[in-house]
């Protein structure tokens, strides 16, 4: 789980702006807005929590490359 | 740029939000109610199953424009098909229109003289030398400075701006319901009666429902714990497919996540307080958080109108005291009662729905169990099963 870093990235197809992935991300890394979804990098801490919680599977992550 | 300055100011205009704005306004002071949303209640997040009880306990108005269709009973459903079910003469609950019934919430709000703007996002708190001095609002992509003595987090399960203000809402995955429904066409289900699945296979943690909005139209929906590797919508259209029901008749999706545990122990911090799903008050047996909003804001309109009357901000506390007082318990009571409940097997299930009548199973859904759970250490299907015994033993 934690240890790979990667980036949070979202469906937009998919995605229904529900804000579930933000109540549930421990550190405010996701914004949902009326119509946009939004990541915050510096904030992630790579739990997987909201790509679990997504009712219809919108995110998935992509590993971050060259990082320490 | 003008300064706006109001009493209270309350974001997110779902349930509870609309609510306290409604009683907050009545009683003469200023209240600014905002939503991201361009048209309040829209989309929906919801299977729109409220007790009848709710209208005249906070006032509602009864009208047809949202209560869509008058429910008499349930029935839930074993893993094997086994039923139990409960049937009241009277109407015991409604299915609502929520796209209507929350802008109307909102229109009573702003009719008692609250202020109300839609497409409007909270995207921070103002803190000044410590303290919440208000909220940053960005409003038709506008940002906007809003002071307020008195700042509600009534944003929903996403609950950021509590956090943002220093408040703790956060709750581990487990502790939510991940959620998918359609609105759709759909026959053959008695539809004057709520149903509920349950089933380890069916719905891990939760149930399928179908809440009737007509006689073939109907909220079909699922929850299931938010750790599941599987998506909600996964476990739906799978239901609907060994149902033979057809996903080609469909009017609405709709997704959300409910909380269903980690109440939040703190609900107000100096003038910051927090009401709904924001501050996670959602019944953890059955995912209904409506009702709940409406209790806790009426329970929180009701100090924040004596703190302002007393110019006394400290009242606002008593909020928590009298949440925590009054619901508290039975909340304690049901997410004790959920997490034995998930513990069980299809078996356990099949066997404790024929057990069971429906006035045992209502009983459970609103934490009075106690008496229940005692009848039934004394059936032979759990007493001479260590397990059942053992888990139905945690409850007492
Ligand atoms: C699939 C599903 C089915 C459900 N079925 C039922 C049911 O049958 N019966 C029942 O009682 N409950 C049900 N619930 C739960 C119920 O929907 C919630 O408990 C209830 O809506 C909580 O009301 P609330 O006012 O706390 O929050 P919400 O109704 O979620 O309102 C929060 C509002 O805040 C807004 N908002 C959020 N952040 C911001 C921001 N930063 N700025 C501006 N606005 C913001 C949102 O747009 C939203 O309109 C269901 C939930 C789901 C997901
Ligand atoms: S939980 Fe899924 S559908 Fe909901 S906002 Fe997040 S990515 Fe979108
Ligand atoms: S991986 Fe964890 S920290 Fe990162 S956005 Fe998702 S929930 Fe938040």
């Amino acid at each position: 789980m934690a240890g790979k870093k990667f980036r949070v990235v979202v469906n937009d197809d998919k995605c229904y702006l529900c804000g579930g992935c933000a109540g549930v991300c421990p550190t405010l890394a996701i914004e949902v807005g009326a119509s946009k979804w939004r990541f915050i990098q510096e904030k992630c801490i790579f739990c997987n929590i909201c790509v679990t919680a997504c009712p219809v599977g919108a995110l998935t992550t992509v590993p971050l490359e060259g990082e320490e | 740029m003008s300064e706006l300055k109001y009493d209270v100011v309350i974001v997110g205009a779902g349930i509870a939000g609309p609510m306290m704005a409604r009683d907050v306004a009545k009683a003469g002071f200023s209240v600014l109610l905002v939503d991201k949303k361009a048209a309040i209640g829209s989309p929906k997040q919801c299977a729109e199953g409220i007790n009848i009880n709710v209208f005249e306990k906070y006032g509602i108005p009864y009208d047809k424009r949202f209560v869509n269709r008058e429910i008499y009973g349930a029935r839930i459903y074993s893993p094997s098909g086994y039923t139990a079910e409960l049937r009241y003469k009277n109407v015991s609950g409604v299915i609502l229109e929520r796209k209507v019934f929350d802008k109307m919430l909102a229109f009573y709000a702003a009719r008692e003289g609250a202020d109300v703007w839609p497409r409007a996002e909270a995207v921070d708190v103002i803190r000044e030398n410590g303290r919440v001095e208000g909220l940053k609002i960005k409003r038709e992509g506008e940002l906007l400075d809003v002071r307020a003595k008195v700042v509600v987090a009534a944003d929903g399960v996403e609950s950021t701006i509590a956090r943002k203000a220093g408040i703790n809402t956060y709750a581990p995955p487990h502790e939510f319901d991940s959620g998918y429904e359609y609105e759709m066409l759909i026959e053959g289900f008695d539809p004057d009666i709520i149903h509920l699945w349950f089933g380890n296979e069916v719905a891990p943690r939760g149930y399928v429902w179908v809440f009737p909005k007509d006689e073939d139209r109907a909220n079909v929906g699922i929850g299931i714990n938010s750790d599941n590797p599987k998506t909600a919508k996964y476990y739906l259209d799978k239901w609907l497919r060994e149902h033979g029901i057809s996903t080609n008749k469909i009017l609405e999706v709709n997704v959300g996540l409910v909380p269903v545990g980690g109440f939040v122990k703190e609900l107000v911090k100096d003038n910051v307080m927090i009401i709904g799903d924001a501050a996670r008050q959602v019944n953890p047996m059955h995912g209904g958080g409506m009702a709940e909003a409406m209790k806790a804001a009426a329970i929180a309109s009701k100090w924040t109108v004596k703190a302002l009357e007393e110019d006394n901000l400290k009242l606002l506390q008593n909020y928590t005291e009298e949440w925590w007082r009054e619901e508290g318990p039975k909340m304690e009571k049901l997410l004790k009662l959920r997490r034995v409940t998930e513990k069980l097997t299809d078996e356990d299930l099949d066997v404790f729905v024929q057990i069971l009548g429906g006035t045992d199973l209502e009983k459970l859904a609103g934490g009075k169990y106690t008496e229940i759970i005692k009848a039934l250490l004394k059936n032979p299907k759990v007493m001479f099963n260590r397990r059942r015994l053992s888990l139905l033993k945690e409850l007492l």
